[in-house]
C-alpha cells in the first residue's frame, strides 16, 4: 500500500517541477554562497508572491480548459485603481476594495464574452490585454503614478515577521485548495476540463464553470494589484507589460497540463517559485540580465516537452 | 443508425469555389471605406492616393506578417513568437553586418535564422506534439531572449544607404514606398499558394479535420511543419524589411506585435479554431485596422486609444465570424 | 407490418419476487429529419430480468435506448416507468427515474480518480464541518466495487485504467446510484472472456436484487447465455419478442437478417485473377499478430468478427495510416513496405474508414473538394491543382454513383449518410487503386443507398480489382464475398468460401470458440453455446 502512494506521487502532475525546483535549490544551495540563507529564501518568495497569487487564480482557468491572456493589463489596471484611491483616501480598505471590484468585473467581461459570445478565450483575452492596457496608458496620462508610502504596507510590511505578499499568497493557496478538495465550485472544474462532453452528460453547467474560473483571475489580479503596488512603489502605465506570460509560464512549468483537467492547486505556486529561484541564481551568479528571458523560454519548453513525453509514456504504460 | 442531419453550412467559411464570403468582404470593405470616409471628412486629404499610399509604409511588415499567420491559423495553430523572431532575425542580421560579413550574405542569414526559428516552432508542434500556444510562447521568450543576449541589448544602426532605401524610399514619382510591391507579392504568391495548390489544400485540410487528412495519404506532420518554416521565413522578411524602414537593429523590437497581426487576421474572417480563411479576407483585415490606427494617430487622438480599438476589434471580429456562420440557418 | 400479434414482453418466468414491469414502451416512434429510425415500438422490460435487444446496425437499437435513457425525447407515443409515464428531457432526468445506462464508448473524466468519477454530478457526503467527506466516498466507491468482486486501486486515475476496468467503473457509477433499470450497450466488446464471465456473475447479482436489464450485444453466445428474454429489432421496428429459450440461434439471425437478400444485394460471380495482396505473418503490438491471408483481383474478401477483433487494425496496416510492426505485405507477388499512407496510396492500396465524418471526410467542405483530396498529386501540374478536372472527375461520379446534391460545389455535410458514403467511396476510387480496402461501407446508409454501395462493390471487383470488406454485418458478407475471414481478439480464427457459407461456423469463430485454449473453456463451460 505504501508503494502504492510512492507510485501516485510519482504520477502527480506537480511532481517532477517539485523534484525539478528540490535539486535546483540544493545544487544551489552547494555552489552559490547566500543562496539558501533564510532571508533570500523569504526574499524569493515575496517577489514571486505577484505572480504566484495571480497564476493560482489562473491555474482555475487553465484546468477548466480555457486560457486568460490579459492578466497583464487587469494587474496594471488593478495596480492603478488601488494607487489613485490611496490618493483620494486616508484608509487602505477602499483602495483594496476597488482594485478588487475592478478585477472582478473585468473577470466578469471576459468570462461572459467567451462563454455567452462563444468568442475563444484565446481570442477574447488577447482583445482584452490590448484594449485594457490602452485604457491604462489613456488614464495614466501623466506618467507615474506613486503610491503613497502609508499604502504600500501590502507590499513591504510583514506579519509576526513574515513578508504580507506571502501571506497573501498563502492565504490564496489555502483557499484554493480548499476549494479544489471540498467544493463543487473547485471539483467541477476539474471535471470540466478533463472531458466536456462528459461533464455535459452528468449534467454539470461547464460554461458557468468556466465562467467563474474567469472571475476568479479578476479577484486574484484585484488582489496581486495591492501586493504589486506596494512592492514596486510607482506605477508605470506600462506596469506588467508581459507579466501574462509569467503567469502562464509559472502554471505550465508547475505541471497543470495546457490542455485542461490535468493539474493542481500546487502546480502554480510551485512554477512561480521556480521561475523566482532561477531568477535569482542568475542574479547571484552574475549571469547577465539579456539571458533571463532566454532561460526562461527554454525551460518552458523543456517543461513541456517533457511533460509531453512524459504523459505518453503514462498513457502506454497503461 | 445515428440519422444525418444535413446541417447547411455557411459557403462563407468554406476554402473555395462558393462565392468566397461576400457578406463578409463587403462588410470589411464598408468598413474600410466608411472609416477613410470619417478620417478625410475630419483631416481633408487623408484620402488622397498619395496619403493612402504613403500610410502603406507602416503596415508592409505587419502585413506580411498577417499573410503567413492566416496559413498557421487556417491549419489549427497560432504562432505568438513572429515578434520576437522578428527581433532575432533583426539582431542577426545587424550583429554578422557589424563583424564584417557583406550586407547581402547577412540578409541571407537573417533568413536563415528566421527558417530554423519557424521550422524550431514546427517541429515541436507537429512531432513533438505540443500545443502550438504554449511552444510559441516559450519559443517567444527564447527568440526575444536570444536577441538581447546575442546583442547584449545593443544597437547596430551603421547600415549602408542602398540598403536603409528598401524601407524609406519611394517609387513612382514619391509615390509608392519602396517597400509596398513587397507586400502586393507576397499576397498574391501565398493567394496562389493558399487557394490553388495541392499544398494550401493540406492547410485547409489539416485545420478542418487532421485525423481525415491523415487517412488521405498526407502527412500532417510535414503540412505543419512546412507551415510553420514559411511563417519563419515570411518573419525574416519583414525583419529585413523593418530594419531598413528603422535603419536600426535592436533586440527589442516590434514588442507585441503578434497581437495586432492575429487581430488582423481573425477580423479577416480567418476561424481561430481552423478549417476557414482567405488571404484576400487578411488583407482588408490588415487595412481595416491599420488606417484606423494611423486615422486616429493622425485626426490627434492620443496612441493609447489604437489599443483599446485593436482590442475591441479582434473580440467583434471573431463575435462577428460567430454572426456570419450562423446567419444562413 | 407485422400482421401477427407478438407479445410485448415474456411470460414471467418462475422466482421468488414476482416481476413487475419496470418500464414500458407505448408506440414509441422518434423522426430524424424526415425519416423514422424507431417506430411503432411496444415493450416491456421487467424487474429481475435480462432482456436482450437483438438487431443489425441501424435496426434503430440505439435510438432505443437513447429514448430510454433521456438522450431523445420520443416524437410519437409514450415511455412509462414503473407505471407511470415520464417526459424524460436528459440523461439526468432519466438517472432520477433511475435508469442508468453503461456506454458502448466510455465517458469518463480520464484526469479524475475512481472514486470522483463515481460522484462528479452527483451530491457528494459532507462531514459536519461541510467538507467534502472523502473517507466516506473512498468507502462508498469501495463497495461498490467490492460488490462486483473486483479490487481496485479507487484512488487511481481513469486514465491508468485498461479498457475492462474502465467498463467496471462506468458499472458501478450506474450501480451506486441504485437504478432500477440498467441498459447495457455492448458491454463485453472491450473485455476478455475472463471479465466478460466476471461481468454475468453481476448481471446475476442484480437480476436477484430485482433490477430491470436491459442488455445489447451483438454477441449471440452471449445473449443465449444470460437473456431470459429477446426482442428483435429490424428496420426501426420490434419483430419478435419472447423468452430465450424459444428460440434457435439460426432462426434469431434470419430474424435479425429479414428481408429477401437477393433484392438487396448484387454480386455477379466471375472467375479470380491473380493473387494481388498477399499478407504473411503481419502483426502489431497489442493489436494483432499472425495474420496471413490473400486477396485475388476480381475477388471480394469478407472479413468478420465482433467490434474490437482487430479488423480495421490489419486494414490500416495494409493501408500505412497505422503501419505493421511485424510481418510482410506483398503486392503482385512483390514485397513491399509500407510506413505511411502516402506509400499504401502509392502501392495502388486505398482505404476507406468506417467513421466517414471524423475519419473520412471534411463535412464542411464541396464534394469535389473531398473527392480530389487524396489524388491532388494526378491533378495538379507544377503543385497547381486544376480545377477543370477536379469538377470533371466530381462530376463523372456524381453521375457515376447517382449522387443526389445540389452540385458538386456543395459542402458534404449538407448531403444524406448514403450519399456522403458515395462520395467517400469516390474520394477513395479517384486514385484508380487496385486493392481496395472497404471499413464498414454502409454503416448508417439507408437501404436505398445499401443497394447502390453493393452495386458499385461487385462492380469493382468486376473491374479486376481487389476488394478486402471488413463489416458487422453478417448478411452483407454473406451475400456478396467469395471468402469470409474471421479474427477474434487480433487472430484469424477462421476463413470460409463461398458462395455457401458455414453461418453457424463463422459465428462460433467470431466469438473465438474454435480457438478458445482448453483450459478457459474448461473453466467457463457457460461460454460455449
Amino acid at each position: 500500500m505504501k508503494v502504492l502512494w510512492l507510485d501516485r506521487a510519482i504520477k502527480r502532475p506537480e511532481a517532477p517541477p517539485l523534484a525539478f525546483l528540490m535539486i535546483m535549490a540544493i545544487l544551489l544551495g552547494l555552489t552559490t554562497p547566500g543562496f539558501l540563507a533564510g532571508a533570500n529564501l523569504l526574499s524569493i518568495v515575496s517577489q514571486v508572491s505577484v505572480v504566484g497569487i495571480v497564476s493560482l487564480a489562473l491555474n482555475q482557468v487553465i484546468l477548466a480548459g480555457e486560457i486568460d491572456v490579459s492578466v497583464g493589463s487587469l494587474l496594471a489596471a488593478c495596480a492603478f485603481t488601488f494607487a489613485t484611491m490611496a490618493h483620494v483616501t486616508s484608509g487602505l480598505l477602499l483602495p483594496l476594495l476597488a482594485s478588487v471590484a475592478v478585477g472582478a468585473c473585468i473577470g466578469l467581461l471576459n468570462g461572459a464574452i467567451v462563454t455567452v459570445g462563444r468568442v475563444p478565450s484565446i481570442v477574447a483575452t488577447l482583445g482584452m490585454l490590448l484594449a485594457l492596457r490602452g485604457v491604462v496608458l489613456l488614464l495614466g496620462a501623466n506618467g507615474i503614478l506613486l503610491v503613497p508610502s502609508a499604502a504600500r504596507l501590502f507590499g513591504l510590511s510583514t506579519v509576526l515577521g513574515v513578508p504580507v505578499p506571502i501571506v497573501f499568497l498563502i492565504l490564496v493557496f489555502a483557499g484554493l485548495d480548499i476549494a479544489n478538495r471540498h467544493t463543487e465550485w473547485g471539483r467541477d472544474v476539474f471535471a470540466v476540463g478533463s472531458n466536456r462532453r462528459a461533464a455535459d452528460a452528468v449534467g454539470l453547467r461547464a460554461g458557468f464553470v468556466k465562467f467563474r474560473c474567469f472571475v476568479a483571475v479578476g479577484l486574484g489580479c484585484g488582489l496581486a494589484g495591492t501586493v504589486f503596488a506596494g512592492q514596486i512603489g510607482e506605477i508605470q502605465a506600462t506596469a506588467a507589460t508581459g507579466f501574462e506570460l509569467q503567469a502562464i509560464a509559472a502554471v505550465v512549468l508547475g505541471g497543470t497540463s495546457i490542455t485542461g483537467g490535468r493539474g493542481s492547486t500546487f502546480a502554480p505556486v510551485i512554477g512561480a517559485v521556480l521561475v523566482g529561484v532561477i531568477l535569482n541564481a542568475l542574479t547571484l551568479n552574475s549571469v547577465p540580465g539579456t539571458f533571463e528571458q532566454l532561460v526562461l523560454g527554454s525551460l518552458i519548453l523543456a517543461a513541456i516537452s517533457i511533460d509531453a513525453v512524459r504523459f505518453r509514456a503514462l498513457r502506454r504504460a497503461s | 443508425m445515428s440519422p444525418t442531419i444535413a446541417r447547411p453550412l455557411s459557403p462563407a467559411q468554406a476554402p473555395r469555389r462558393r462565392k468566397p464570403s461576400l457578406t463578409r468582404t463587403l462588410v470589411l470593405f464598408l468598413l474600410l471605406l466608411a472609416e477613410l470616409i470619417v478620417f478625410n471628412l475630419l483631416l481633408p486629404g487623408y484620402m488622397s492616393p498619395g496619403s493612402l499610399l504613403d500610410t502603406s509604409r507602416t503596415f508592409v511588415e505587419t502585413g506580411i506578417l498577417a499573410l503567413g499567420m492566416t496559413f498557421v491559423i487556417i491549419s489549427g495553430g497560432i504562432d505568438l513568437s513572429v515578434a520576437s523572431l522578428l527581433a532575432f532575425v533583426s539582431v542577426v542580421m545587424g550583429l554578422s553586418f557589424q563583424a564584417g560579413v557583406p550586407l547581402p550574405a547577412a540578409m541571407l542569414l537573417g533568413l536563415a535564422a528566421g527558417i530554423a526559428g519557424g521550422l524550431l516552432n514546427g517541429a515541436a508542434v507537429a512531432y513533438l506534439g505540443l500545443h502550438p500556444f504554449v511552444v510559441t510562447l516559450a519559443t517567444m521568450a527564447i527568440y526575444r531572449g536570444a536577441a538581447y543576449a546575442i546583442s547584449n541589448a545593443a544597437a547596430v544602426s551603421d547600415f549602408p544607404p542602398w540598403f536603409t532605401t528598401i524601407g524609406q524610399s519611394y517609387f513612382a514619382n514619391g509615390l509608392v514606398p519602396t517597400q509596398l510591391p513587397a507586400l502586393l507579392v507576397a499576397a498574391i504568391a501565398l493567394w496562389l499558394l493558399l487557394s490553388r495548390t495541392s499544398f494550401g489544400r493540406r492547410v485547409y485540410s489539416v485545420g478542418a479535420n487532421e485525423i481525415a487528412t491523415r487517412f488521405s495519404g498526407v502527412s500532417v506532420e510535414r503540412t505543419k511543419l512546412a507551415i510553420y518554416g514559411l511563417m519563419g521565413g515570411l518573419v525574416a522578411v519583414a525583419a529585413i524589411i523593418q530594419t531598413a524602414r528603422l535603419s536600426t537593429a535592436r533586440a527589442n523590437a516590434s514588442m507585441g506585435l503578434e497581437l495586432p497581426v492575429i487581430a488582423m487576421v481573425v477580423l479577416g474572417g480567418t476561424r481561430i479554431t481552423g478549417g476557414a480563411g482567405s488571404i484576400l479576407g487578411t488583407l482588408l483585415g490588415v487595412l481595416v485596422l491599420a488606417y484606423l490606427q494611423d486615422g486616429l494617430a493622425s485626426v490627434g487622438v492620443r496612441n493609447d486609444w489604437g489599443l483599446v480599438v485593436v482590442g475591441a476589434f479582434l473580440i467583434l471580429g471573431v463575435l462577428a465570424n460567430e454572426f456570419f456562420r450562423k446567419s444562413p440557418r | 407490418m407485422q400482421d401477427i400479434v407478438e407479445p410485448t414482453s415474456c411470460p414471467a418466468t418462475a422466482r421468488a419476487e414476482p416481476a413487475v414491469v419496470a418500464c414500458r414502451l407505448i408506440d414509441a416512434g422518434k423522426n430524424f429529419a424526415g425519416v423514422w429510425a424507431v417506430r411503432h415500438v411496444d415493450l416491456e422490460f421487467r424487474t429481475g430480468e435480462v432482456h436482450a435487444v437483438m438487431g443489425e446496425n441501424g435496426a434503430g437499437k440505439s435510438t432505443l435506448m437513447k429514448m430510454l435513457h433521456g438522450v431523445h425525447l420520443p416524437d410519437e407515443g409514450q415511455v412509462e416507468v414503473f407505471g407511470r409515464i415520464v417526459s424524460m428531457t436528459s440523461p439526468r432526468l432519466a438517472e432520477a427515474e433511475g435508469i442508468a445506462m453503461v456506454p458502448q464508448e466510455l465517458d469518463l473524466f480520464p484526469d479524475l480518480s475512481i472514486v470522483e468519477n463515481l460522484f462528479v454530478g452527483r451530491k457528494r457526503p459532507r462531514t459536519r464541518l461541510g467538507m467534502f467527506d472523502w473517507p466516506a466516498m473512498r468507502r462508498a466507491a469501495l463497495a461498490a466495487f467490492a460488490r462486483l468482486d473486483i479490487a481496485i486501486d479507487v484512488d487511481a486515475s481513469v486514465r491508468s485504467l485498461s479498457g475492462a476496468n474502465a467498463q467496471m467503473v462506468e458499472i458501478a457509477r450506474a450501480l451506486m446510484h441504485d437504478a432500477r433499470i440498467v441498459i447495457m450497450d455492448e458491454p463485453t466488446a472491450a473485455l476478455t472472456e475472463r471479465e466478460a464471465q466476471r461481468l454475468f456473475g453481476i448481471l446475476g447479482e442484480l437480476k436477484r436484487r430485482g433490477v430491470a436489464i436491459v442488455y445489447i450485444s451483438h454477441r449471440l453466445d452471449e445473449v443465449f447465455q444470460i437473456a431470459d428474454c429477446i426482442t428483435v429489432m429490424r428496420d426501426g421496428e420490434r419483430i419478435h419478442t419472447g423468452p430465450t429459450g424459444d428460440l434457435e440461434m439460426a432462426t434469431l439471425i434470419q430474424m435479425m437478417v429479414g428481408r429477401p437478400l437477393s433484392k438487396l444485394f448484387h454480386r455477379t460471380r466471375h472467375p479470380a485473377g491473380d493473387t494481388m495482396l498477399e499478407l504473411r505473418n503481419l502483426g502489431r503490438r497489442s493489436a494483432f499478430r499472425d495474420i496471413s491471408f490473400t486477396v485475388r483481383r476480381g475477388e471480394i474478401v469478407g472479413m468478420s468478427g465482433l467490434i474490437g477483433a482487430g479488423r480495421s487494425e490489419v486494414a490500416q496496416a495494409i493501408f500505412g495510416v497505422a503501419p505493421a510492426t511485424e510481418g510482410q505485405i506483398l503486392i503482385a507477388g512483390e514485397p513491399v513496405s509500407i510506413a505511411t499512407s502516402r506509400q499504401g496510396i502509392g502501392h495502388g492500396i486505398i482505404y476507406v474508414p468506417e467513421e466517414r465524418r471524423s475519419q473520412g471526410l471534411v463535412l464542411e467542405y464541396a464534394i469535389d473538394w473531398n473527392m480530389s483530396f487524396s489524388a491532388l498529386d494526378r491533378i495538379s501540374r507544377g503543385g497547381f491543382v486544376s480545377r477543370r478536372r477536379e469538377k470533371q472527375i466530381a462530376e463523372r461520379f456524381r453521375s457515376l454513383f447517382s449522387i443526389r446534391c445540389n452540385g458538386v460545389g456543395a459542402p458534404v455535410g449538407s448531403l444524406s449518410g448514403g450519399n456522403q458514403q458515395k462520395v467517400l467511396l469516390a474520394k477513395a476510387l479517384v486514385v484508380e487503386p487496385d486493392i481496395i480496402l472497404l471499413d464498414e461501407p454502409t454503416r448508417g446508409v439507408d437501404v436505398g443507398a445499401k443497394a447502390e454501395i453493393y452495386r458499385i462493390i461487385d462492380d469493382l471487383a468486376a473491374a479486376g480489382k481487389a476488394v478486402l470488406v471488413v463489416s458487422s454485418e453478417m448478411n452483407e458478407l454473406l451475400s456478396m464475398a467469395d471468402r469470409i475471414l474471421v479474427m477474434h481478439r487480433g487472430r484469424l480464427t477462421g476463413s470460409f468460401d463461398g458462395p455457401d457459407f458455414a453461418v453457424a461456423e463463422i459465428g462460433a469463430a467470431a466469438a473465438g470458440i474454435l480457438v478458445e485454449r482448453a483450459e478457459d473453456v474448461a473453466l467457463h463451460p457457460g461460454a460455449v453455446t
